[in-house]
């Protein structure tokens, strides 16, 4: 559908002053990516769909609070959907407990360097994640795409809850230094 | 000193966007986030810097059905847009009713901010009144004329966090009905902080899970309403 449609800030700006016609335009353009987003995190059509359209519920009401400091719309868009997946893991597993959850963890390893390199930022991301510790950059992947609380990093890398941590934190701190350099 | 404080925060910035940071500690720190502008700059840094991994998710078209349900949630929730033209309305209307209430019940020792919300439908006849009192955990809650939920049907009530799932505050009363509502301390506080309620169709007795399971009807904020001293 609409590949690497990039989403300008006056469409935002008029989603923001109530122009559906915009919105529904912004949705054509923004949802493939944003339900990509849904359904890696979540794992399952129907939640994917129900969180997907809460997001955009939420950006037709908060499309005045986007700003350039939280990215493009893009990214903006973006944040929105995995804070709001977060959440709905969250609800899952506070739902269903540990043990269903452990028993859920599928095989699923994420594979994010196959995309073709398109922008800067991501290239550069790249670079650092590549030179990141393998574990290091297990862990920071697999929480970004899975919503993995450390508890749940933990019992799918199959590592004491303080190794965990320290791999995130470690990672996360070389990432920075990377990125800055 | 400085530097320690500078990679801390860093730190928690990164994993509230991974999402590591979970449970009573992401909470914390979304309240930080709200009072420190140079936290929140962290958490966008991160959410800029992050945001490249997506690029290898390939889009995939969702189904026509999410729109549908997208406008549905608008038209039934009443959008922004109709709120804020609305608004002037709504607080004409939020006036009477504060009148209403005033010269039923007049403020007693002291008229501090009143918290009041009120819900009406798309024509703008007010269906419940909801009020709170900053001194006091509890809200109250009037059915004005909300209309039959429908048989086995219930309307629950929910504080809309500024994030997480919504927090149920059980079924509302009918056609003048009153409900006071406790409130827990997390319920209080994440009241306080949104200022956001909902109301969605539920079977009877409300939502088994714990989250909403019918349509969202109507969501709102509560207004605050300084009652003159001199009145």
């Amino acid at each position: 559908m609409t590949e690497r449609q990039n989403i300008e800030v006056p469409l935002i700006v008029r989603v923001a002053r109530g122009d559906r016609q915009a919105f529904e335009k912004l949705y054509g353009d923004s949802s493939p990516r944003l339900y990509a987003i849904c359904l890696k995190m979540l794992g399952n059509v129907d939640e994917a769909q129900d969180v997907l359209q809460e997001v955009f519920v939420k950006i037709w009401h908060h499309a005045d609070e986007y700003h350039a400091g939280r990215g493009t719309p893009q990214t903006w868009m973006m944040s929105i959907a995995r804070y709001a997946c977060l959440d709905s893991l969250r609800a899952r597993f506070r739902q269903r407990g540990v043990e269903e959850l452990r028993g859920d963890m599928a095989s699923d390893a994420p594979d994010p360097q196959q995309a073709a390199l398109q922008i800067v930022d991501r290239r550069l991301l790249d670079q650092c994640l590549d030179e990141l510790d393998g574990r290091h950059r297990a862990s920071i992947q697999m929480a970004y795409f899975h919503g993995f609380s450390h508890f749940e990093l933990a019992s799918r890398l199959d590592v004491p809850l303080g190794t965990a941590k320290s791999w995130v934190r470690r990672g996360v701190a070389f990432l920075r230094r990377c990125l800055e350099r | 000193m400085k530097a320690d404080r500078f990679e801390r925060d860093q730190a928690l910035a990164a994993e509230y966007v991974l999402g590591t940071l979970s449970g009573r500690a992401r909470r914390r720190f979304e309240t930080w986030m709200m009072e420190s502008e140079r936290l929140r700059r962290r958490v966008w840094y991160w959410e800029r810097r992050l945001a490249p991994l997506n690029a290898a998710l390939q889009p995939v078209a969702p189904p026509k059905a999410v729109w549908s349900g997208i406008q549905a949630r608008l038209e039934h929730g009443r959008d922004r847009r109709g709120l804020r033209r609305g608004l002037v309305v709504s607080l004409a209307a939020a006036a009477m009713v504060v009148a209403v209430l005033l010269a039923a019940r007049p403020f007693q020792h002291s008229p501090g901010p009143l918290y009041l919300g009120v819900v009406q439908n798309a024509s703008g006849q007010p269906l419940w009144v909801v009020e709170s009192r900053p001194d006091s955990d509890s809200l109250v809650v009037r059915g004005v004329k909300p209309g039959d939920a429908g048989p086995g049907k219930d309307y629950e009530l929910w504080i809309l966090p500024r994030s997480g799932p919504p927090q149920s505050l059980g079924v509302l009363p009918g056609n003048r009905g009153n409900r006071d509502i406790e409130l827990s301390r997390r319920q209080d506080r994440a009241l306080r902080l949104s200022g956001r309620l909902a109301i969605s169709l539920e079977r009877q007795g409300g939502s088994p899970t714990g989250l909403p399971q019918g349509p969202v009807l109507y969501q709102f904020h509560l207004l605050r309403i300084q009652p003159r001293l001199n009145g």
